[in-house]
Order: C-alpha cells, then sequence, then structure tokens
C-alpha cells in the first residue's frame, strides 16, 4: 500500500477554521483566560448560534435559556463550553457513512462523542485540569478511521484474516496490511492542522496508553472511556473490541470496579440527551 | 415493521409483522426468546451483571442489569401467552476487549449471570454467540422466529435454533 497516498488524502478532510485553531491553542495552555475565548466566539455567528443550541439541549438540564456565550460560560464553565465550541465544529468530518469500518451514517460521530463524555465525566471524577483539551483530542482521536475509510473497504478482510489468525489487535493489523494505522494518521492530521503536541501524542497512542509519562493521566482517561464505548458498543464498528486491555494503566487511574460499572449506569441514563446532542453537534 | 430494543432495554411482542431487533451487543448481553406455537418473541438488551450496584437505577429500568432484567423478559413473555416449555432461547454479546482479566471484565460478568440464572430455573439454551473481540446484532421475527445474527464486519446470517 502506498502510504504516501494514504498521508496525503488528510488534504481531503474539512480543514478546520482560524477561529477553531485559536480555540485549540487557548485551551492548551493550562492558565486561559475566560474572555479570551468569548471574544473569539462572539465574532463567529455561525459557532456562536450551534454552541447555544448545544448548551440549551437537555443533556446540561439548565433550567434558564442561556443567550449568550458569557451566560454559558457562567452557567457551564468555560472547559466546558470550549469542548462545546470543538464539538461543534468537528462533526463534520465525522458525521459521514464510513463503511470501510461497517459504520453507517453518524455512527463514528455518537462514538466519538460518547467516549468525549465519558472521558470528560472520569477526568472531572479524578478533578484533571485542561478538561477542555482532554475532551477535543477525544473527540478526534478517530479521525485517522476518517481518512483511511477509503482503503479500508478494500483492505479489510486482509485485516479481519491478520486479527483471527495471528491474533492481531486490529490496529496492529491495520498497520501491518495498510503500512499505518489510524491512530498513527490520525495524529498526523492534527499536526497538519498545528494543533497542541499533547493533544497529538494522546491521538498517536491511544490504543497505547503505555507511552503515557508516569505522571500523566489524560491518556489513561481517554484510553479507559474508549474501552468503556467498546464495551457498551454505542457506534462501535468493524474492529469491534479487538484492541489491547492495558490494566496497569488503567490501575494509575485507581478506579474502583464499581465506580467504572456506576460510570456506565450513569451513561446510561443520559444516552436520550446525548442523541439530541449527537445531532444537533457537528451541523456547521 | 422493526421494533428497536436499545441498550439496557426489553421488548415483547406477537404482532406477526413485527421485527425485532437490538444493535451492536459488545459486552452487553442480548437475550432472545420465542414461543413458536404461541408466535411470541421477545429480547433483552443488558449492560451490567448485578442490579445490587445501585438499587434505585434498577428500579427506574431493571433492564439495565442482567439479575432483574432476565425474569421481567420471561414474565412479560408468559403474559402474551408464551410457555416455558416451548420456548427457544438465545444469548448472544458478552465480548471482551482483548487481556481483559481483571474484575471490570463486563462481558465474562455479564454472560456468568446468566447463565447461573439459566442453570437454576431450568432454562436450556437452543443458540449462543458469546465471547470474543466482536459486536453483534440480532433481530427476530415474530412471525415465524426466524433470526438473523450479524458480526461486526460480516454480512447477518440466518441462525438455525428452531
Amino acid at each position: 500500500m502506498d502510504v504516501e497516498k494514504i498521508i496525503n488524502d488528510i488534504n481531503s478532510l474539512e480543514p478546520v477554521s482560524q477561529v477553531e485553531n485559536k480555540v485549540m491553542e487557548i485551551i492548551s495552555e493550562p492558565d486561559s483566560s475566560i474572555n479570551e475565548i468569548v471574544n473569539i466566539i462572539k465574532y463567529d455567528q455561525a459557532m456562536t448560534a450551534n454552541l447555544l443550541r448545544i448548551c440549551n439541549s437537555a443533556l446540561f438540564g439548565l433550567t434558564k435559556e442561556i443567550v449568550s456565550i458569557k451566560q454559558a460560560v457562567a452557567y457551564l464553565g468555560i472547559d466546558k463550553v470550549a469542548s462545546l465550541v470543538m464539538m461543534g465544529k468537528h462533526g463534520k468530518n465525522f458525521k459521514k457513512d464510513h463503511s470501510g469500518y461497517d459504520l453507517e451514517d453518524g455512527a463514528l460521530w455518537r462514538y466519538s462523542v460518547s467516549s468525549a463524555l465519558i472521558a470528560q465525566d472520569l477526568a472531572e471524577k479524578r478533578q484533571l485540569e485542561n478538561v477542555a483539551m482532554l475532551f477535543t483530542s477525544a473527540i478526534l482521536k478517530d479521525i485517522g478511521k476518517v481518512v483511511l475509510n477509503t482503503y479500508m473497504q478494500d483492505a479489510f478482510n486482509q485485516v479481519k484474516a491478520k486479527v483471527q489468525n495471528e491474533s492481531l489487535t486490529f490496529i496492529e493489523a491495520e498497520k501491518a496490511v495498510l503500512g499505518i494505522d489510524h491512530a498513527e494518521l490520525g495524529a498526523m492530521v492534527a499536526e497538519t492542522w498545528n494543533f497542541n503536541q499533547a493533544t497529538v501524542d494522546i491521538i498517536k497512542h491511544h490504543h497505547n496508553p503505555d507511552q503515557a509519562s508516569k505522571d500523566d493521566l489524560a491518556l489513561p482517561i481517554i484510553y479507559l472511556a474508549d474501552s468503556i464505548c467498546m464495551m457498551i458498543g454505542i457506534g462501535v464498528g468493524a474492529d469491534g473490541l479487538a484492541y489491547r486491555y492495558h490494566q496497569d494503566i488503567v490501575d494509575r487511574l485507581n478506579f474502583s470496579d464499581i465506580d467504572l460499572q456506576l460510570t456506565i449506569a450513569e451513561f446510561w441514563e443520559k444516552l436520550k440527551n446525548i442523541e439530541e446532542l449527537v445531532q444537533l453537534s457537528g451541523g456547521n | 415493521m422493526n421494533i428497536i430494543v436499545g441498550v439496557g432495554d426489553m421488548k415483547v411482542s406477537n404482532n406477526p409483522e413485527a421485527v425485532l431487533a437490538t444493535y451492536s451487543l459488545g459486552s452487553c448481553i442480548g437475550i432472545a426468546i420465542y414461543d413458536p406455537v404461541a408466535k411470541v418473541g421477545g429480547l433483552l438488551h443488558y449492560m451490567l451483571p448485578e442490579s445490587s450496584l445501585d438499587a434505585v437505577k434498577a428500579k427506574k429500568n431493571p433492564y439495565m442489569f442482567g439479575d432483574s432484567g432476565i425474569p421481567l423478559l420471561f414474565k412479560s413473555s408468559y403474559k402474551l401467552g408464551a410457555k416455558k416449555n416451548r420456548m427457544k432461547v438465545m444469548v448472544l454479546g458478552g465480548a471482551q476487549i482483548l487481556d481483559q482479566n481483571g474484575l471490570f471484565n463486563i462481558g465474562k460478568r455479564n454472560h456468568t449471570i446468566v447463565r447461573k440464572m439459566f442453570w437454576k430455573n431450568n432454562v436450556m439454551l437452543d443458540y449462543e454467540a458469546v465471547g470474543g473481540t466482536v459486536n453483534r446484532t440480532i433481530k427476530l421475527s415474530v412471525d415465524s422466529g426466524e433470526a438473523w445474527l450479524k458480526v461486526s464486519g460480516e454480512s447477518a446470517k440466518q441462525i438455525s435454533w428452531m
């Protein structure tokens, strides 16, 4: 397989706008100023309208209607608002059908939003900082699949045979057959878009969390959220659960088995509202 | 007419035009039952093994858990005229991520709970497709009892279980 050609296809993605890039830059700084983000978003009318629609969706259960970005920040906090801005923007690349991965229309987006919300929930439980950066990385971690989709249509049987006969994980088989895997390619997308190094690294290693330094909890959280999402089966495609579970990495997060089961139960309770969010987001 | 059984949900039907369907079972378990005489079908899709995890949530939605959802699946089908001794039973799902050996192996625990309950209540299985790393989707025709299993990345195949 011609890896250069695959990499070149990164250009077929809808590019990120300057506004998204600016917001991304701010959220990757640990002490970003609220006003800075508000000032950037408020000049983008489509982004503002979309953000307000999302903020007023049932998932957040706000009793009062949010009519301005300032208000959204006051009610939801800067981290959530920044997360929602990024979510509102990225759906356009994910919301297609990705039949190479046996994913119907919107399934990959549903998966991305669900695993990002679980990651956000786990990050808040562990009181991590920079949740917006973590959330955005979780949303984007499978962007490589969007690019690989066309190639996977032809390569799938070979990839499947490697998973079944050689006990490879799906991502190892992807790399063996196509010469590049969706995580590696996704990291290149994030680099092309000039995203921060932390996001690039998370996307690159989201199936190999043992690459995280001992004190980094962001990658383990995103990895665990991804695993939970696979187990629940929301928007899961041809790769199924054919990835490796790293118990030692999950142990670093100090969640008990009960904590994790409760995370699944809590996710179920929000499922209907999440579906609304999936539909509302990524519209522009 | 497709009747979709969502995650953490259960449906029974005696409508001959209905096809019960549940999508994308990962570590969750799907149980399909069918009485060919009464022509009653049922489908449950539970996420977690035991309702003792959270009694309030279990009361609100018993179908989220195996131990509270399974009895209700059978009882609801009896209300439509199904009989236990004629029932065809199938269990699907319970997949695991590779090397997932610890306590948080929900796929295995979801499977264990249904095996225990069926053993205790003398329920014999007519078909089982459990474990592995695949995602499964199941459809059941209420009129004929014909069932189709779709494994992720493959096309749907009819199951012989009658």
